[in-house]
């Protein structure tokens, strides 16, 4: 047991935090929130020199190798600075085409996203708004080599941007639900397909996306047919713990600016830091923090171990998504006024914490895949 | 980052398990929640059997420098420290094993060192804690009971308070005025003592729950040889600051908490409530499911303060947020047991009582945890002020 980064870790975690230091400013994320493309494709192009979109594609797709512990260190920075855009998208795309994709589409697929030059977003939630299999309706049906799909996904994170939508559909009726799924790779430009951004908490371009009679040759099925419930699960499972690890950053800004205003803030004739009330709160903040933390490397760890961590990943879904709206709203407490204004930089963590929540999972359908876990009947 | 143990820390750990599975086989029926060792005599001598039967496999001295009888490392102390908990196999004594050694270790003369290391790596003496006083509770600093110098004694005045076990006790260690004109944290002496000195009287005092682990000492002329003192003379306050340092990572109630948690979920596969068991009841799955989160974000923060414990590395602030953290959810846990157990959630170990009555004892319990080593108010100012940086109470 050794708790502490590796030197690589510690390195990449260095140079993303400088990066986004400087090519991040809050500035940006306010015009990219008013924006219509919710990204900037310069610093795309940036983060993809950097290697972050093939941190852990690996070395024969053109990718880095590195490991999904080491991708969760850069996602904490990332949501340190909670860098707007299609990276997490793309990077729980990426972890469906490596369980499920054919050496095919892995050979032509990987090397461009890890080049930047392609963007993927899953589209796995509809109008149900669940994230279990019985929510899934759209429908695509065999024709001749190819497939159709029709109906509606919702909360596709810039799917407006993205190159292709990673769309999972019912393929059989008739099933339990978690059966007849499939995995389908739909080409955003497909004649038949319309986007439209949904207004939302974080304005973070969660899109309608409409199927109409769109075709999709059967070359960009993912995974077996009908059999693509396990592959949303993986998605989930590590799209989770990957939404954690960015959870930690965002809330660990919150502590930092928090405690930072009330050394600063006079009030009384004193820094109000030094009151107890206040004192205790940034106190229980932190002490938050370090639970969360602790819980979310170990789930990193054991997906990159490649240890069954199903319990683990839900456990730390369920708890960050509490911890980082407490922490955040209390941040904004703790400023007091000011920090409910639309100019205070606080405000864009708090709204992301209900984003952070609800991606892959909010937190009473993790606790469920929890209370199975711990042996409940 | 790596979370792994092992292949011989593997076979380490299951030795710990093994021999305190063992153990539970042994243990008696009224040994329920962590204090009631102190309670009855058949808990008492059982807790002395355990101890036992750890001295001899040399568990009582585990990271002590082999000088000193040591073997095995921080890990294995972290191992024994979860089997003990996971089993609540008592036999560990909280204020000599882990508390007094390491200080000794660490402050002690060699003579001290010699004289007391061995009976408490044998099992043979048993500790109790003089710190609190009546008037002296987180202001620690503020005691007044007198330690004064006559020849190569210390003859002790006043009173000590909220001292576990102390009327089982063999040895206590404590802290005296012994400069009464001195400075604040200048003027008090690190002092061991034994028990059966005349002059020193123990009251127990009645628990909220009936029991009486804790205690009153009263001190009337007692005499104590000079000689017993852990680091310099009115220096004590280093050495009480130093052993409150031996932070314990938490995981020994943290597992406890773990096993309660299994029992608790198959009483609720098993209990019918409505026609169905309570486990399908949605209310009991969320809640249990939440407290099973926290639970695990308790273990992976432990394992983090041990991390840094075995590599000699210290973090303040980790260790009081996991012991606020652990003792809190000891709280909630407790309620939330008792809410799910219905009108069985009231009564004590009896006939009527689900789980031996553990969750009733917890109702109560819980406030060792919070209240005492350090009260979590007190570890909430220790991470604003140390760890955040921000302006001390004046």
């Amino acid at each position: 047991m050794d708790l502490r980064f590796t030197e690589t870790q510690e390195i990449l975690r260095k140079t993303a935090r400088d990066f986004l230091a400087t090519e991040c400013p809050k500035t940006l994320i306010r015009e990219l929130e008013q924006g219509e493309m919710g990204y900037c494709p310069e610093l795309w192009k940036k983060m993809a020199e950097l290697g972050w979109m093939g941190l852990i594609i690996p070395e024969e797709y053109d990718g880095i190798g590195y490991t999904f512990q080491d991708l969760a260190v850069l996602l904490e920075e990332i949501g340190r600075n909670i860098l707007p855009g299609p990276l997490t998208a793309t990077l729980n795309s990426v972890f469906a085409i490596l369980e499920a994709g054919t050496e095919e589409q892995k050979k032509e697929l990987l090397p461009k996203i890890a080049q930047g030059e392609l963007i993927l977003t899953p589209a796995l939630l509809e109008v149900d708004g669940v994230f279990d299999p019985s929510g899934i309706a759209v429908r695509a049906t065999p024709k001749g080599d190819d497939f159709v799909i029709n109906g509606t996904k919702l909360f596709v994170e810039m799917a407006h941007v993205a190159d292709y939508i990673l769309c999972v559909a019912r393929t059989k009726d008739g099933t339990p639900p978690d059966k007849g799924i499939t995995l389908f790779l739909v080409d955003r430009n497909a004649p038949g397909l319309s986007c439209e951004v949904i207004p939302t908490t974080a304005e973070d371009k969660l899109c309608e996306v409409r199927l109409e009679d769109v075709i999709v040759p059967a070359k960009n099925v993912l995974g077996t047919i009908d059999e693509g419930w396990p592959v949303v699960e993986v998605m989930l499972r590590k799209g989770a713990i990957a939404k954690c690890a960015e959870s930690i950053g965002a809330i660990q800004t919150c502590v930092e600016m928090t405690v930072a205003y009330a050394k600063e803030r006079v009030q009384y004739e004193r820094p109000i830091g030094a009151f107890q009330a206040l004192q205790h709160k940034m106190a229980d903040m932190w002490t938050a923090m370090e639970t969360s933390r602790y819980l979310v490397y170990e789930a990193a760890w054991m997906e990159s171990e490649g240890l069954p961590c199903a319990k683990e990943a839900s456990m730390a879904k369920a708890y960050v998504n509490e911890v980082y709206r407490h922490v955040s709203k209390w941040s904004v407490r703790l400023h007091g006024a000011i920090a409910t204004s639309d100019d205070h930089d606080i405000p864009l963590y708090y709204r992301r914490s209900k984003a952070a929540d609800i991606a892959y999972g909010g937190t009473d359908f993790h606790r469920e895949i929890v209370a199975g876990k711990i042996g409940l009947i | 980052m790596d979370f792994s143990l092992t292949e011989e820390q593997k076979a380490r750990r299951r030795e710990f398990y093994d021999t305190c599975k063992q153990l539970d086989k042994e243990k008696p029926a009224s040994l329920v929640g962590f204090e009631a060792i102190y309670e009855l005599d058949e808990c008492w001598d059982y807790n002395l059997y355990c101890a036992g039967e750890f001295a001899k496999r040399g568990w009582l001295a585990l990271a002590w420098p082999p000088e000193y009888g040591g073997k095995g490392d921080m890990m294995d102390r972290v191992f024994f420290s979860e089997a003990r908990g996971y089993y609540g196999i008592p036999g560990v004594d909280i204020f000599g094993v882990q508390m007094l050694a390491p200080t000794l270790l660490e402050a002690a003369s060699e003579e001290i060192k010699r004289e007391f290391l061995p009976p408490i790596a044998r099992g043979e003496v048993m500790w109790c804690e003089l710190w609190s006083e009546p008037n002296a509770g987180s202001d620690l600093a503020t005691l007044s009971t007198t330690a004064v110098r006559d020849g190569d004694e210390y003859i002790i005045n006043g009173q000590k308070t909220w001292n576990t076990g102390a009327h089982r006790a063999h040895w206590g260690f404590g802290v005296f005025k012994t400069d009464p004109a001195g400075r604040k944290h200048h003027n008090m002496t690190f002092i061991l003592l034994d028990m059966k000195t005349p002059g020193i009287t123990v009251r127990p005092i009645p628990y909220l729950d009936g029991s009486a682990p804790y205690c009153e000492v009263y001190f009337d002329d007692a005499r104590v040889p000079a000689k017993n003192i852990v680091g310099q003379e009115h220096e004590g306050w280093a050495v009480v600051n130093l052993l409150a340092g031996f932070e314990r990572s938490g995981i020994n109630e943290i597992m406890n908490m773990l096993r309660g948690l299994e029992e608790l979920v198959a009483y609720c596969n098993e209990t019918k409530r409505h026609g169905q068991p309570l486990a399908r009841n949605p209310l009991i799955r969320n809640r249990l499911a939440e407290l099973a989160c926290e639970l695990e974000a308790a273990r992976a923060l432990a394992y983090r303060v041990a991390d840094l414990q075995n590599r000699n590395e210290m973090s303040l602030m980790d260790a009081s947020a996991g012991k606020i953290f652990f003792s809190e959810l000891g709280e909630r846990f407790a309620f939330l047991a008792t809410d799910i157990l219905g009108p069985y959630g009231q009564v004590r170990t009896s006939r009527w009582a689900p789980l031996n009555g553990v969750w009733e004892k917890m109702f109560h319990e819980h406030f060792i945890t919070t209240i005492s080593m350090g009260t979590n108010e007190i570890q909430r100012n220790i991470i604003a002020w140390y760890g955040l940086g921000l302006p001390r109470m004046r």
